[in-house]
């Protein structure tokens, strides 16, 4: 099994918060935490900015409880599409995209779904909970994602806030569920402040409500994100200088190399 | 949508006599290697007897040591200075069975290695997928036969092994060591690791006195209880639990926090005595204490019962002998002696969902 990962937390612009986030993070036994930030490009005016330095956020990291290693942060870039143009920006190559460890889209059209589980080039594909889906699941694109590796994202945090929040995304969970079977599916938190993050464990709790079985479940915050977090290290590559080898902060003891990928 | 059943659990019951040649409660206590706490309760019962009281207080150190590398443990000085003299327990400290990499050295000289894929990948050491790792095998374990070793320390698998801790990935981990030893020298150990700000600790013991406690009536003759006459096996060991809790015994129906109720047929013991000792406690010292516990019953006492509990460290990768462990929601593996005045016992051994049945 892999260590326990939470991809999403909200990155405000309160560096203060997001320290207190990760350190709840920690506390809960999250190894890995990725900082997400979002780009909505139907505002006007909508810039890729820099992901924020990990180093500006702490100068010693915390411990993860239980453990003796401190946690990993990982920066995550989530783009919310509604119209096929919006795509364009994950195409180019000196986009300030490469810069981020996990890419996310959020497609809100049945059409931009498909381009999204068959062409684009993400780790992670996230899934309404918020409202009523807007279009339905269909197998083929479902199951392209699947092979390519990408992970169906579902967040749990607006069902701690609101109660028909709570309904969409049981529903919307279910549903996705009947379709992918459980495979490559991602629970995160969503979490713009502590107290709306859970331990792992509740968490695949929870996945158990959405319809994954027990092994599913623990997968869908352990194995599956790190599945995620090596899709983008291998998709978008940051070669380090002088060395043929490509670089991925791994978990555990150590960090993995992964050497003539390219 | 359909809620499936809860992870599953197990447990094995089976009753003897002490007395009787093939009983397996001594094999069985000195093969659950990893043991974190120990409990007993005594009914009707004050105070501890000398005897006891002396033998639970010296149940004797347990060690730490921080980032020991696992090369120190298959050089052939630590193989002819430890594990060839007593038996050596060593148990990897602050990692997660089913998170991180978890090392484990069983007083039989088998070191095992439960590692992740990326690890296992980068050790190069032969091992076998793990049977509880889901679909996609996530995690190996491998299992390093050390007095086999030394036995030949010009093999190609010494080598190999040497080279892999060496060179090729060495591992560090924080560990528990703990060392049963038929000779008297204690001072070796903390010399041997000072490199690794080695600490001795002494294991916690709480002792208590639960008063007018609710026990139920039990016949040694069947596990499964009598209707009206005695509880079963089953109904012990939830009780027993809710014991160890300081939970109620005696709810309503309508309470919020527990509806358990003791079983019936019960009696109400206006006292009893309950001893707790929690560290890295190995399995010979628990047999000395089966074995002064069965005595208890020399002398004519109140007591129909009393029950012996020990508990496993949830993030051991083995539970009895080498059977896997696994940590599902839950990493328990635990057993426990009912000793009877006649010495029959019952011993049940309870495992959690990743986990192999108990012998």
């Amino acid at each position: 099994m892999a260590a326990f990962a939470d991809l999403d937390l909200r990155a405000g612009s309160d560096l203060k918060a997001l320290r207190g986030l990760v350190e709840t993070a920690a506390h809960l036994g999250y190894s890995v935490v990725a900082i997400n930030h979002i780009v909505d490009f139907k505002e006007k005016k909508q810039e890729i900015e820099k992901p924020v330095a990990v180093s500006e956020l702490f100068t010693t990291l915390p411990i993860v409880q239980g453990k003796s290693r401190p946690i990993k942060i990982l920066t995550r870039l989530t783009i919310i599409v509604t119209d096929p143009s919006h795509c364009n920006v994950l195409r180019a190559t000196s986009s300030r995209v490469r810069l981020y460890d996990i890419v996310a889209v959020f497609p809100k059209t049945e059409k931009l779904f498909h381009v999204a589980c068959t062409h684009l080039d993400v780790d992670l594909i996230c899934i309404t909970v918020t409202e009523k889906l807007p279009f339905y699941f269909k197998r083929p694109p479902i199951n392209v994602a699947i092979d390519r590796g990408l992970g169906f994202e579902l967040v749990y945090g607006p069902a701690i806030r609101d109660a028909t929040m709570r309904r969409y995304t049981i529903s919307n969970a279910l549903n996705l569920m009947q379709i992918c079977k459980g495979k490559n599916v991602i629970l995160s938190s969503a979490a713009e402040r502590p107290l709306e993050i859970r331990g792992p464990y509740d968490v695949a709790n929870l996945g158990l409500l959405f319809g994954l079985s027990e092994s599913e479940a623990k997968a869908a915050v352990s194995t599956n994100c790190r599945a995620a977090f090596l899709h983008g290290a291998v998709a978008r590559p940051v070669p380090m200088a002088g060395s043929d080898c490509i670089r991925c902060h791994g978990e555990s003891n150590g960090e993995a190399l992964l050497c003539s990928l390219t | 949508m359909e809620l499936r059943e809860a992870p599953r659990h197990l447990m094995v019951c089976e009753k003897s006599n002490f007395g009787h040649e093939k009983s397996r409660h001594k094999h069985l206590v000195e093969t659950h290697y990893h043991n974190y706490r120990v409990s007993f309760l005594v009914p009707e019962c004050g105070m501890l007897s000398k005897e006891l009281k002396n033998l639970v207080m010296e149940i004797g150190p347990y060690y730490s040591v921080k980032n020991l590398p696992l090369h120190e443990l298959v050089t052939h000085e630590f193989i002819h200075t430890f594990v060839k003299k007593g038996s050596f327990s060593a148990l990897t400290y602050n990692t997660s069975i089913d998170e991180d990499n978890t090392a484990a050295l069983l007083p039989n000289g088998k070191l095992i290695l439960s590692l992740n894929k990326d690890t296992y990948e980068e050790t190069g050491l032969q091992g076998h997928p793990s049977r509880y790792s889901g679909r996609k095998t996530m995690k190996f374990i491998v299992s390093i036969d050390l007095v086999d070793l030394s036995a030949n320390l010009d093999s190609k698998k010494y080598e190999r092994v040497s080279w892999s801790f060496k060179e090729k990935n060495p591992l560090k981990f924080d560990f528990l060591l703990a060392w049963h030893h038929t000779g008297a020298e204690e001072s070796t150990m903390m010399s041997y690791f000072s490199k690794y700000q080695i600490q001795e600790h002494q294991p916690k013991v709480s002792l208590s006195t639960v008063r007018e406690l609710q026990c139920p009536v039990l016949q040694s003759s069947s596990l499964a209880g009598e209707p009206e006459e005695a509880c079963s096996a089953l109904e012990l060991f939830d009780w027993l639990g809710a014991v160890f809790c300081h939970a109620d015994l005696d709810n309503q129906p309508y309470n919020f926090i527990s509806t358990y109720r003791c079983p019936q047929p019960s009696t109400v013991v206006a006292q009893a005595c309950l001893c707790t000792v929690t560290g890295f406690i190995l399995p010979e010292k628990i047999n000395v204490l089966l074995e002064q516990l069965c005595h208890y019953f020399d002398e004519p006492k109140l007591a129909p019962w009393l029950t012996l509990s020990v508990q496993g460290f949830a993030d051991s990768p083995v539970s009895w002998r080498e059977n896997e462990h696994g940590f599902q929601k839950g990493g328990e593996h635990l057993y426990n002696f009912v000793i009877f005045s006649n010495q029959d016992y019952w011993l049940q051994m309870a495992v959690g969902a990743n986990d192999d049945c108990p012998p």
